[in-house]
């Protein structure tokens, strides 16, 4: 499904976010990614979703080689790769029905379909007795709840949550993963970026930990080790 | 595709009315630039309109023995018409003289009172001469003064051309201090237009970062920002047509009095020209717009 083949990442000032990075992760997984503030995390999920471009080596997303995807590729892939953010990324004068069908909207989608997809995403997420609430009317774990939902509208194969706890509560970060697990037994490969130790020694999932730009760890039920 | 067009049109209009000051700022300035353009039009068509006028003025008389033969007085106009500076020559007998003169004075009795006292015809008959070109008149009137005729009495010259030279280079002068005033306008609505949408990308910073995220293309990002300008553009160019023709209307009768006996009528030339003048400012500054629009939102769009 993902695949990282010698992967650097330098910035102009010569500085090595990712050295020496490979990695694969299978159809369905779900992998926790750990690692300290500035360890590369971010950057790992910033060229997962195109936004950054790799120094040297090849990333795959399916069989498709993102390592030097151009800017008229990104929507398409970004289409594929659901991400959801620490900061929730909610339009506020919007409700949450209507953040999660912009979504769908600005792909050019018929309203006919908008309104069954939002429909049945707000479900999975249970928020289907809050669509018409405004982003400041919910809790912190409604508002990633709704973000979830958003991130779910493509039916990506894959879901990329980058510190998706860092703002909630514990009740509402469990919450959280508890919907994430929930989306990976639909079969959808979630990668969770995180340095939420709690969280990760509960998943007992597979757990890759990155320390200056390296790979240091990969285990297959693994814990928080850093 | 359609629904991708009405969906960022609908965006673009959101655009518009969350940031309204702007972009009334945005429209004005946009009136202004077209406001200048036009006035420079019309300083074009006045000048155009002078210049032709007083080019009619210049005309070249012979004037004539009062006992000069009607057949010698034809022979010498088949003559001259048969210079090759000379457009047309009109004769003018001593009694549609008199006619002529007595028609400019029916309303100074002492003058008629005068004539009728004289008893006779004092007016001479002439050969009113027309050149083929203004420029040429020096030439014709050198050719002139050399015909050599013992009917011709007197010769009146009455050369215009200094009077055309000033008009020229009072135009030319509006046309100069007139571009440079209008690149200003250009240039400042470029960057009023570049700077409105930079501010409102600044405003709808979160709404792009979201639509990149969420797979939105390119151009469907782009697309309500090129809209919003093409409608300043086109809110611009209706007020600045809504607002030209009274205008015009205003100042035409001011015209005529001006020019009496001429036809101007600026008016009917904005109205004739309606197309050309404001379909043309609408598409040259929407084109500006859209460059700028583009420019902003490539530079200031990344998130």
């Amino acid at each position: 499904m993902i695949k990282l083949i010698n992967v650097n990442k330098a910035y102009k000032n010569k500085v090595k976010i990712l050295q020496d990075v490979n990695l694969k992760i299978n159809a369905g997984e779900f992998v926790s990614i750990v690692g300290q503030s500035g360890s590369g995390k971010t950057t790992l999920v910033k060229i997962l979703i195109g936004e950054e471009l790799v120094s040297s080596g090849q990333v795959f997303v399916g069989d498709w080689d993102i390592s030097k995807i151009g800017k008229a590729e990104v929507p398409f892939l970004r289409r594929q790769i659901g991400v959801i953010f620490q900061d929730f990324k909610l339009l506020p004068k919007k409700t949450l029905r209507e953040n999660v069908a912009f979504a769908l909207e600005v792909c050019g989608q018929k309203q006919s379909k908008i309104d069954k997809v939002v429909s049945n995403v707000m479900k999975i997420v249970g928020l289907q007795n809050k669509m018409n609430s405004y982003p400041n009317e919910v809790s912190g774990g409604e508002q990633q709840r709704a973000v979830i939902a958003r991130s779910l509208v493509h039916q990506p194969k894959i879901l990329l949550a980058d510190e998706p706890t860092g703002n909630l509560d514990a009740i509402n970060a469990n919450d959280v993963i508890d919907l994430l697990l929930k989306i990976n037994d639909f079969g959808t490969t979630v990668i969770l970026v995180t340095h939420n130790r709690e969280i990760v020694n509960r998943l007992n999932r597979r757990v890759i930990s990155i320390d200056a730009g390296k790979i240091i760890s990969d285990q297959k039920n693994g814990k928080y080790i850093i | 595709m359609m629904l991708s067009l009405l969906r960022a049109f609908k965006f673009s209009l959101q655009d518009i009315s969350r940031n309204i000051w702007l972009s009334i700022i945005t429209v004005t300035i946009l009136i202004l630039a077209m406001f200048s353009i036009n006035t420079l039009i019309l300083t074009k068509v006045i000048s155009t309109s002078a210049v032709e006028a007083i080019k009619e003025k210049v005309d070249l008389s012979l004037y004539l023995k009062t006992d000069s033969n009607e057949n010698d007085i034809f022979a010498l106009q088949l003559k001259v018409n048969a210079l090759e500076k000379v457009k047309e020559v009109q004769y003018i007998s001593k009694q549609e003289a008199l006619d002529s003169f007595r028609k400019k004075n029916e309303n100074n009795p002492e003058i008629l009172q005068a004539l009728l006292e004289l008893g006779k015809n004092p007016l001479s008959p002439s050969l009113v001469i027309s050149p083929q070109n203004p420029n040429m008149v020096p030439e014709l009137i050198e050719e002139l003064r050399a015909l050599d005729s013992n009917i011709i009495e007197s010769r009146d010259f009455n050369d215009n051309r200094i009077i055309l030279e000033k008009i020229d280079n009072i135009t030319k002068r509006i046309d100069e201090v007139g571009f440079f005033v209008i690149a200003i306008f250009i240039i400042t609505s470029l960057l009023v237009i570049y700077n409105s949408i930079k501010v409102a990308i600044y405003t709808h910073k979160k709404e792009i970062e979201i639509m990149r995220l969420v797979g939105a293309s390119n151009s469907f990002i782009y697309a309500p920002f090129l809209m919003s300008s093409f409608i300043y553009t086109f809110i611009a160019v209706i007020i600045i047509i809504l607002v030209s023709f009274p205008l015009l209307g205003i100042l035409q009768p001011y015209l005529e009095v001006f020019f009496v006996g001429y036809n101007i009528n600026v008016v009917s030339y904005f109205f004739d020209n309606f197309f050309l003048i404001f379909g043309l400012q609408f598409l040259i500054i929407s084109l500006i717009n859209v460059i700028a629009s583009y420019i902003a939102v490539r530079r200031y769009s990344r998130v």
